[in-house]
């Protein structure tokens, strides 16, 4: 396998893992915490997508004239992290409006989201 | 005896959520019926289901026309069919409660069956994946009933409860995604069966992915951080069905990953360490605690802990301990939710509310004859067998702090509450979860069968 082809997609989701994780625990506005962890999902959906990439192969669609196929599963498994990651995120701005309306601020007092 | 296809347990309540808006658009007043009603199916399903895997063994359905490891498998097994039947029996219980309430939200019945059904769906899931999604459900489910108090201290509760879970869904995808690059196969048989040609470094780092990710829901060590504020934030209703739906279900998937992906290296070991420091931040965190609400939650952070030590000393009495001790949280800590909303000295003279938090703080500090107390009982057996003592005394330890403050707050009250009362329908709740407390104490040997062959699947590394 040529995974050196794959070694920047590698670095480029692990930079995006790190920084939504580093967003999510120091930031205490709750948009910046909301783009972090959209950072951070986007980052673990390109790293699945890059494992099932196949040098050479096309799209995972039956016909016939092509013999080599990207493997299917980890679109699949990316396509449902997609709708579930929208969904919260939707959720979350929400949660944030609410929020808002109640305290007048989109900043969490305290210390963010890491503290017990 | 009549079979039951596994899948309506999942697929009837989502179904039936759905249909809710349609229900609550001709009679708003139907609405609660409905749901109990729909609830009540579940329980007979589940229990239906239960008894003809006492019987008959584990049940295997394939979904989507296509055969494992592609498609999707469901697997009932010996745990599974305990939890399910644990979990769509004390749902509707803790339902009954809302029949008092002035509010009437279609939302949160639709929320409350879509919960049920996800959290019924991780314990009977055969595939990996699957787990997941029902994983995003529960918590998305769980989510909204958090928020829907809709006061700062719910949207709090609830943003942050959102973030960490996220944060968890993500490491899940990690993990998923280290086993699909090895073995690619997310089915939990065809996992086990090659688990072995995976690098040990390899597992580990996907079993840490993992647990760290279900531990959000699991109220594991280091991502329940959610748990006290969401608990605060919620109704006292919603924190009685988070204790005994959500957190079951991310346990139970807890120990499937133990038992069936990381047979070796240093699976266990991390799982006990997790365990430990989860029971004791947890219970140190709940003496410190004014508000009943964060001492309660806190006390539950304690007690999965606990439940994780169990499952993680890998021996058959621990397991059969761990299943006592699960069935003895969901009940007593939904209970003690329920029944402490307005709890001071002065609501002693009431006997149908005393009572069942008496006899729920009992199980959950482990005073026989009660599940709690079997739970531990057979925890401290096993573990002496073993020679763990130093275990035994953080353990021990925990237990003596867990009585103390249980014993503070029955004694003192909480004193900041102003008094509503506690409605008729509360009080039944509370009665029959109460019964149900004495009924496993009095006659474990019910459960003990059942949770012998729980064991023995499960440490065989199947179903």
């Amino acid at each position: 396998m040529t995974y050196e082809l794959l070694e920047p997609i590698f670095i480029i989701s692990t930079a995006l893992i790190a920084i939504g994780l580093y967003g999510v625990m120091s930031k205490k506005n709750i948009l910046k915490i909301i783009l972090s962890l959209g950072l951070l999902d986007t980052g673990v959906n390109i790293l699945i997508v890059a494992m099932g990439y196949i040098p050479g192969g096309t799209a995972p669609i039956e016909n016939g004239n092509y013999s080599l196929y990207m493997d299917p599963v980890p679109q699949a498994l990316v396509l449902t992290a997609i709708v579930i990651g929208v969904s919260v995120t939707a959720l979350a701005l929400a949660v944030a409006m609410g929020y808002y309306k109640k305290t007048g601020t989109i900043e969490l007092d305290k210390e963010g989201v890491m503290k017990w | 005896m009549v079979s039951i296809p596994p899948v309506l347990l999942i697929a009837f309540p989502l179904f039936f959520a759905f249909l809710a808006p349609l229900i609550n658009m001709v009679s708003k007043k139907a609405v609660k019926p409905y749901t109990l009603f729909v609830l009540l199916l579940n329980t007979l399903f589940a229990s239906i289901i239960f008894l003809n895997v006492s019987s008959g063994g584990v049940i295997y359905e394939q979904l989507s026309g296509f055969y494992p490891p592609i498609g999707i498998l469901l697997s009932v097994g010996y745990l599974g069919a305990i939890l399910a039947l644990l979990i769509n029996l004390l749902s509707p219980i803790v339902y009954i409660s809302y029949f008092g309430d002035a509010k009437n939200s279609v939302k949160f019945s639709m929320l409350y069956m879509l919960v049920t059904a996800s959290s019924t769906g991780i314990v009977i899931t055969g595939d990996l994946f699957n787990m997941f999604v029902f994983f995003e459900i529960t918590a998305v489910g769980s989510y909204g009933l958090v928020a829907s108090m809709r006061t700062k201290k719910a949207f709090e509760g609830a943003f942050k409860y959102i973030v960490l879970g996220s944060v968890g869904s993500a490491f899940i995808l990690l993990g998923i995604a280290t086993i699909y690059g090895y073995l690619k196969t997310l089915n939990f048989y065809d996992i086990a069966l090659r688990i072995s040609s995976m690098p040990p470094t390899a597992r580990l780092m996907a079993f840490i992915f993992l647990i760290i990710g279900i531990g959000v829901e699991a109220e594991i060590f280091p991502l329940n951080g959610w748990v006290p504020d969401a608990y605060e934030g919620s109704s006292h209703r919603v924190a009685s069905f988070l204790s005994l739906g959500p957190s079951k279900a991310g346990i139970y998937a807890i120990a499937r990953l133990l038992f069936t992906l990381i047979p070796i290296m240093g699976g266990f070991e991390l799982a006990l360490l997790l365990g430990l420091l989860t029971l004791i931040i947890g219970e140190l965190a709940a003496l410190k605690q004014k508000e009943i609400k964060r001492m309660l939650a806190y006390s539950s952070i304690g007690q999965m802990g606990l439940i994780l030590v169990a499952f993680s000393m890998d021996s058959r009495m621990a397991f059969v301990a761990a299943i006592f001790l699960m069935i003895s949280h969901a009940m007593a800590k939904s209970l003690l939710f329920l029944g402490t909303r307005n709890y001071t000295v002065g609501s002693l003279k009431n006997p149908f509310v005393s009572v069942p938090i008496f006899i729920g703080v009992l199980s959950i500090i482990g005073m026989p004859p009660f599940p709690g107390f079997w739970g531990k009982w057979y925890l401290m057996v096993d573990m002496a067998s073993q020679g763990f003592w130093t275990i035994i005394l953080l353990v021990i330890l925990a237990a003596i702090v867990e009585a103390v403050y249980y014993a503070r707050f029955l004694f003192k009250g909480t004193g900041t509450e102003k008094s509503e009362g506690i409605s008729k329908s509360e009080m039944t709740a509370i009665v029959i979860l109460a019964l149900l407390l004495v009924l496993v104490g009095l006659f474990p040997q019910y459960i003990y069968a059942p949770a012998v062959n729980a064991a023995s699947s499960f440490l065989g590394g199947g179903p």
